[in-house]
């Protein structure tokens, strides 16, 4: 194997240098090899494979830092397993941090002393990062983004007949010219978002979410400028240009002067958003931000939609998105939703902060190149919702919607993947 | 590089099963992956859509808009869902012949 020239080799070690806090190291030096993490892991469970073990991709960073940066490590590297940061070391490590784990943070909530082994296999990802070793699949996804302001680089006009077409479908579907779709509007309450997916293939979940806003009698906007929720940056581990993404919607929030920025059903933008743009920028927000399934909650517990009980009669189960749930904290608004007018809702066995992931997170939708082994892992979640009987499976996700849709067609399971959007939306109840 | 046989036929594709040359497409290749991906026969409306596609990928490079799809065919976007099970992204853009397109798809 070959070695990597001396410049790149430090770009990727920079991570060691000056930590914020004493975080990184500390959860570098603590894994005491107990081996309940590797139960945790789809990539584990669905191949028994030791080399997925995650506390594995703990050691193969631990690895890296005590060669470089330890004193036994550097004088004795057989000794503590210390490795060259050379061609054998990051091909290792692209294989198994951005291929072979969905950055679920399952492991994390199940290590037995704490270890964020989530952060370490980031860390990881912003070291190749740093070494321009980033899978090109998801690097082409982060640049759509930071050249054309949207991932899929959608033009504005584009956009703007999607919106309009979807405007016009929902006055037609309810009969009232009022129901609008804003475009632009400064000093909403509300300023909405999307994933771009929505407006290039699956626009349905647009007038959904604009059906339930005049429900609501909301006062809301899109904007034309910045409507991507969506942060890939945050999988391909670079922080400036998570950074310069993040910044964007930031500045249109001000630029439009809405009181509250809802982040559209997309698990990791809006663990992006909500709970790293703050650290991404090194400033507290200074609007409200919260979920599109947060929103929803609030409008069924203040009364202000109405939902039909009788409308959706199929047997209905949740798919918990890691990035929204177990990593950002919202687990029962999507269960109030729910049960609120779903009179057949089965939950998966687990559930919660304790779901298994879809096997689509960490950006693995992006990389082509793992295709094969995130369906492999599929199965865990194939199984899990054949063994509820559900008809259809809501998940507040449209990254999650893809890989359950392709895993529908895989597996064939036969269910309906749905946003929670768009099951509300059906049921809706208008005056 | 990956490859996919489809009836004795092998094509050099990339991990999600698009052409990785999308320059050897034709109506022959079309159908074999529609095949492959569970569609018997191509009617007159998946040519449609997947014409739509392939021509507007020719003029600027990427994917038409689902709702440019749905406007120059006459096919309405539930339908479309309904021909390609796998949707107009992993469904129809690869039945066109063309490279994934970027992002949740």
């Amino acid at each position: 194997m070959g070695s990597l020239n001396k410049e790149t080799i430090q770009k990727g070690l920079d991570v060691f240098q000056n930590p914020a806090d004493s975080k990184l190291i500390t959860h570098l030096n603590s894994c005491v090899h107990c081996g309940l993490c590797a139960e945790s892991c789809i990539y584990y469970l669905a191949t028994k494979d030791d080399r997925f073990i995650p506390a594995r991709k703990v050691d193969l960073v631990a690895s890296v830092y005590k060669r470089y940066c330890t004193h036994i490590g550097k004088v004795f590297p057989s000794i503590v397993n210390a490795r060259k940061l050379n061609e054998e070391t990051t091909e290792e490590m692209v294989d198994l941090l951005f291929g072979a784990c969905t950055m679920c943070g399952r492991c994390t909530a199940h290590c037995s002393i704490g270890v964020d082994i989530s952060f370490i296999v980031k860390t990881g990802r912003t070291m190749l990062s740093n070494m321009g070793m980033v899978p090109a699949t998801l690097q082409s996804t982060v640049n759509a983004a930071l050249t054309s302001g949207n991932n899929m680089s959608i033009p504005t006009e584009e956009f703007v007949d999607t919106v309009k077409w979807m405007e016009e479908e929902l006055i037609d579907e309810i009969n009232n010219p009022n129901a609008l779709i804003p475009l632009n509007e400064p000093d909403k309450r509300v300023l909405y978002t999307l994933n771009p997916r929505e407006p290039k293939f699956f626009p349905l979940s647009i007038s959904a979410m604009a059906k339930i806003f005049f429900a609501a009698k909301e006062s809301w906007t899109l904007s034309t400028a910045m409507y991507d929720v969506t942060n890939y940056a945050f999988f391909s581990g670079n922080n400036t240009e998570a950074a310069r993404i993040a910044d964007r919607l930031w500045k249109e929030m001000e630029h439009l002067r809405a009181q509250t920025l809802v982040l559209a059903e997309c698990g990791h933008g809006s663990r992006a958003f909500r709970w790293e743009a703050p650290n991404f920028l090194k400033k507290p927000f200074p609007f409200k931000v919260e979920t599109s399934v947060e929103l929803i909650a609030a409008y069924i517990r203040e009364k202000k939609i109405r939902l039909d009980p009788q409308k959706i009669k199929e047997k209905v189960t949740l798919h918990d998105p890691c990035n929204l749930v177990r990593n950002g904290g919202i687990l029962l608004e999507q269960r109030v939703i729910l049960n609120h007018f779903i009179g057949d809702f089965v939950e998966m066995t687990p559930h919660g902060i304790d779901n298994y992931c879809c096997g689509g997170g960490g950006g693995q939708l992006a990389m082509s190149e793992y295709n094969e082994r995130r369906m492999k892992i599929a199965e865990i979640k194939a199984e899990q919702i054949r063994k509820t009987g559900a008809n259809i499976v809501v998940t507040p996700c449209h990254n999650c919607v893809d890989q359950l849709s392709q895993i529908n067609i895989h597996f064939n399971l036969g269910v309906q993947i749905k946003t929670l959007a768009e099951v509300v939306a059906d049921a809706l109840i208008l005056d | 590089m990956a490859t996919l046989e489809i009836e004795g036929k092998i094509f050099e594709v990339d991990g999600d099963g698009f052409l990785s040359d999308p320059t050897i497409w034709n109506k022959e290749v079309a159908q074999l992956i529609a095949k492959h991906d569970g569609i018997q026969e191509m009617s007159e409306k998946h040519w449609a859509i997947v014409n739509i596609i392939r021509k507007n990928f020719e003029e600027k490079g990427m994917a038409p808009m689902v709702r440019v799809i749905c406007q120059q065919t006459g096919v309405k976007l539930r339908e479309i869902y309904e021909l390609f099970p796998l949707g107009p992204a992993r469904g129809a853009c690869r039945v066109a012949g063309l490279p994934k397109p970027d992002g949740c798809v």
